[in-house]
């Protein structure tokens, strides 16, 4: 099983959708989020026309800052496509975005 | 804010990042400005060098590492400690890293614990390094106050200067070896003193001769002349030393001039206290003189010997109150500024073997 297949089949509880994030970055997630939302619209069009190289730099930059924030499943879901990108995975990559789009419909936030 | 905080410069293309890693670092008392690629923040970098720069490798553009060879290769910037911000897993980034010139190293996901502690790293390095740096400077800055300070009793401001700017490998002309040069040397000395202090209070003496220095010692200063000795009632001030002055003469024959007047209303103020010196009396000559550091390991001063300097010290010794005695070639030295003089003829002076062409001229 190879990239964005494992991240679909892999069984996301409730516990998942649970992000801590410090409190001094509180004003910071809206915009965070927001841009999340527009990334999930420039994977969609990037799968749409095939663009695998545009795909592995979102992907990329997902697993860069997802973590950084506290969205450690945003880090996994960007591995994930980053991979299947370099592989051509098509079918996994869309797994990986709807996946990735269910993520931020229920994520949950709490400060501390 | 305060003026003295840590400014670290944020290089990251991704917005969200730049955010995060500012905010992190503002909580921690530091001031941070991001850019979002290389060509930015090598503007940003030299306009306004920044105390850390935290470099995503990956950027638009130019890449993380050639802005790290930049930033290194600029004397104004190599200094500025560089992390580079590389995924956790890429270790052939962090080699290229370090060839390209980085400090330290970061993960990305960026976790804050280790960000704030690499940044306070370079940070007490960096601030350590520019402590020893400002006490580096400061030691500098006294030493050639001190310097200046110390040829300002011998010569004149800009001369003094003058060395303090052109202060090298080699040091001042007073650390190189003996040179022979040719100067022009202006014997001053203060008639009648010697009968003076044999009925006058010590303490009203030294004022005198305070006054009277002061005001001849300026004189020569105006002029951009070097003094040698100051010894009793007697000053020896030359020119084309230590730095060549092409009017040499002209500026000996003025700087006569010019402490004759000066000296003028001080004498007058110590004759109406009832003083009883009668004036200033001057020798000038010029000629072929070794100048140098002479002494023992004791004591040593810089000094001038030579030819024209033991004609001027003969004639001074020979001239009257308010006249000056010049030798024939001074007195060409001196050029067209020199009118007046009055040929005395040939002169035979103690100590040297050929008679002396002797001009002399009232002041």
């Amino acid at each position: 099983m190879r990239g964005c297949a494992a991240a679909y089949n892999r069984r996301m509880n409730e516990a998942n959708y649970k992000v801590k994030v410090a409190r001094d970055l509180e004003d910071l997630i809206p915009v965070f989020l927001s841009n999340r939302k527009k990334e999930l619209d420039t994977l969609r069009v990037a799968l749409a026309s095939a663009d695998f190289e545009q795909l592995r730099q979102l992907g990329h930059r997902m697993k860069g800052v997802g973590m950084s924030y506290g969205f450690d499943h945003v880090s996994t879901l960007g591995k994930y496509i980053e991979d299947g990108a370099r592989s051509g995975d098509r079918a996994g990559l869309e797994t990986c975005i709807r996946d990735y789009a269910e993520y931020l419909s229920k994520v949950q936030i709490a400060y501390e | 804010m305060s003026a003295q905080a840590f400014r670290v410069l944020v290089v990251d293309d991704d917005p969200d990042m730049q955010r995060m890693l500012a905010r992190m670092l503002e909580a921690e008392g530091m001031r941070a400005a991001a850019v979002p690629d290389g060509d930015a923040a090598l503007v940003q970098a030299m306009a306004s060098p920044p105390d850390l720069v935290l470099l995503d490798v990956m950027l638009p553009g130019m890449d993380g590492f050639a802005v790290c060879e930049r930033l290194k290769r600029d004397p104004g910037t190599a200094m500025i400690p560089i992390v580079l911000v590389t995924a956790l897993e890429d270790s052939a980034s962090r080699v290229r890293g370090i060839r390209a010139g980085a400090d330290d190293f970061l993960s990305k996901p960026v976790q804050r614990d280790e960000l704030i502690a690499r940044v306070q790293t370079l940070r007490r390095l960096h601030e350590t390094r520019r402590e020893l740096e400002r006490e580096r400077l400061a030691a500098e800055v006294n030493r050639k106050e001190s310097l200046r300070k110390a040829f300002a009793r011998y010569m004149s401001p800009r001369i003094a200067e003058r060395i303090m700017a052109e202060l090298g490998d080699e040091g001042t002309p007073f650390q190189r070896g003996p040179q022979r040069v040719n100067v022009v040397a202006l014997f001053a000395d203060l008639r009648g003193f010697t009968r003076l202090t044999e009925s006058t209070q010590v303490d009203e003496v030294v004022g005198l001769l305070n006054d009277y220095f002061a005001v001849i010692s300026e004189a020569a200063y105006r002029h951009d002349g070097t003094i040698f000795s100051m010894a009793g009632d007697n000053l020896l001030t030359a020119f084309n030393v230590p730095f060549s002055q092409p009017d040499a003469g002209r500026r000996a024959w003025e700087t006569a001039h010019d402490m004759a007047k000066s000296v003028k209303p001080v004498l007058s103020r110590w004759r109406q206290r009832g003083g009883s010196t009668t004036g200033v009396g001057f020798g000038l000559a010029s000629g072929d003189a070794i100048i140098g550091n002479v002494g023992s390991p004791h004591y040593m001063s810089y000094t001038i010997i030579g030819d024209a300097v033991n004609v001027a010290a003969r004639l001074v010794q020979l001239a009257q109150p308010d006249e000056l005695l010049i030798s024939g070639p001074a007195l060409h030295a001196a050029g067209a500024t020199a009118s007046g003089a009055r040929s005395r003829g040939k002169m035979a002076l103690r100590g040297r073997t050929e008679p002396v062409e002797v001009y002399a001229v009232g002041l």
